[in-house]
């Protein structure tokens, strides 16, 4: 099945579109004024989705959906804030009142992000009864949903409220092949198929990458997340945040040319830092101190570049590390500017690596290549080279 | 042995130097591909550790260039990049060895036994 990349913009904005039409429903609802901060696509492991929500305790309406579209729409809210919209919807109500008003704020935001796609597709998406959970990270997903053997395509928008810590996720995982029977046919577009296999491709280089960290520094790491987000190119900082980074930036080139952006937390670049040359700082970044970072930076970079090269039997090539210490979007708004003057959406390789006692370490890479380059790439993808990502030299030489 | 290096990260050169220091002499170190050509005519090494990623010049070019001008000179690739057709590319320049960082000393010093004694 082949799907084009029109056809994924507009779902993008589709989601967008319903985000925001969900956000105005519940400031009628309960005068909380609120805003849409991203709407994204992610190609993902149920296992990866539902790790990002492990840890923290959330309440969530989940609607299934049937017809035109088959899938499952799921509102998050951390429980802190699903009570205060409970309790400014029905003051003094008991518990059962309380959680009507919940199911039915969630039907009314949900009815309002699922009517854009039944509108575009000319037909008739049902919505099964809200159910209320609360939860943490296995329960965002339906068992039948975390039991399918293939990636799962996300919708996900991040509403917060500009006042109130009010802040909701809405993700919508549509089943594939109800997906697929609504995408146009095309012959140009991308098989879903080889994006998947790319995917899993690029968890293999993040996967090397936490491997050289291991070997470089001792922390003993692991891929925690790893996605890729097609994501409208001006909402790439949002997504980042304005948490302080330090980190590098590298520019790729030959069969594939884009970015790749490495980030530590502080805690964690400074663990680093402490691992690779132990000595006494004041506060500023060294040389050594950068080039440390950049050397790993540049270690990592190859570790996930690399498979991609292999497995395309092509180079690519990359540049020396720029060393970067800022808040994330600040870091990322001059990528963002130079891509934005070939393309408006972006495909986002997204890993996230980290310790497995979490707190010690923590970083992400962002790779960030031409969408059109990319296209090409995956067009010439043999999927039957996919697992030949690593060379040994001394087969070589 | 002599031995020249040649790799932009200073924390790298600080680390082969750890690694080197006591087996072999490290004459000089360069931090791109032009330095470590003028520094191989300056010092004529036995070996080159030469790392390819680089900025002005990357290590490959380097390679090729110290090779046409000295067909005996022994140059190891000593890089975090792991492409097949980078490797092919490296034996085209000359080079006769290669290791991927990160590395360990016993892997190094093994590389290099290896291609100094042919």
């Amino acid at each position: 099945m082949q799907i084009d990349v029109d056809s994924l913009q507009t779902y993008n904005e589709l989601a967008r579109e319903g985000a925001h039409s969900a956000a105005r429903s519940l400031s009628q609802l309960t005068g909380i004024e609120t805003r849409v901060e991203v709407t994204n696509l992610s190609l993902m492991t149920p296992s990866d989705l539902q790790y990002e929500y492990v840890g923290s305790e959330f309440s969530a309406i989940r609607i299934e959906l049937d017809g035109a579209l088959v899938g499952e729409t799921v509102l998050t809210f951390d429980t802190d804030a699903g009570d205060r919209i409970a309790e400014s919807l029905t003051p003094n109500g008991n518990e059962q009142l309380q959680r009507s008003s919940i199911e039915e704020v969630g039907n009314i935001m949900t009815s309002g992000f699922i009517d854009g796609w039944a509108d575009h597709l000319g037909e008739v998406i049902d919505s099964s009864p809200p159910v209320f959970i609360q939860g943490s990270g296995m329960d965002v997903l339906t068992a039948s949903a975390i039991s399918r053997d293939e990636q799962l395509f996300v919708f996900r928008s991040r509403v917060e409220s500009t006042a109130e810590s009010i802040d909701f996720d809405i993700l919508f995982v549509p089943d594939r092949t109800s997906l697929s029977s609504v995408t146009r046919p095309t012959d140009e577009g991308i098989s879903f198929r080889k994006l998947e296999v790319f995917n899993s491709m690029t968890r293999n280089g993040a996967e090397r990458a936490a491997e050289n960290i291991t070997a470089m520094t001792g922390f003993q790491t692991d891929v925690e997340i790893n996605r890729m987000k097609f994501v409208p190119i001006e909402e790439i900082p949002v997504t980042v945040g304005d948490r302080r980074y330090v980190g590098t930036v590298m520019q790729f080139c030959g069969k594939l040319n884009g970015y790749l952006v490495i980030l530590f937390d502080h805690p964690s670049a400074e663990a680093v830092v402490d691992a690779l040359v132990p000595m006494e700082t004041d506060g500023e970044w060294s040389e050594m101190e950068q080039s440390a970072i950049k050397e790993l930076g540049n270690i990592m970079t190859s570790g996930f570049i690399d498979g991609w090269a292999n497995v395309l039997e092509s180079s690519i090539d990359h540049t020396p590390p720029t060393f970067v210490s800022d808040m994330g979007s600040a870091i990322m708004s001059p990528i963002v500017g130079r891509m934005a003057q070939t393309q408006d959406h972006a495909f986002v390789l997204d890993s996230t690596i980290q310790t497995d006692n979490e707190g010690t370490f923590r970083c992400e890479m962002l790779a960030l290549p031409n969408g059109t380059e990319l296209r090409d790439v995956l067009c010439d993808l043999l999927i039957e080279r996919a697992e030949k990502t690593h060379v040994d030299p001394s087969e070589v030489f | 042995m002599n031995v020249l290096i040649a790799d932009d990260s200073e924390f790298m050169r600080s680390l082969l130097r750890e690694i080197l220091d006591g087996e072999y002499t490290i004459v000089d170190e360069a931090e791109n591909g032009v330095e470590a050509i003028e520094l191989y005519n300056d010092h004529n090494p036995d070996l080159v550790m030469m790392d390819i990623v680089m900025p002005i010049r990357d290590g490959i070019e380097a390679t090729n260039e110290i090779t046409d001008a000295d067909p005996g000179a022994k140059v190891i690739m000593c890089t975090s990049v792991g492409q097949e057709q980078k490797m092919k590319s490296a034996i085209q320049a000359g080079a006769q060895g290669y290791i991927t960082k990160p590395f360990q000393k016993p892997s190094v010093i093994d590389e290099i036994e290896s291609v100094v004694t042919g």
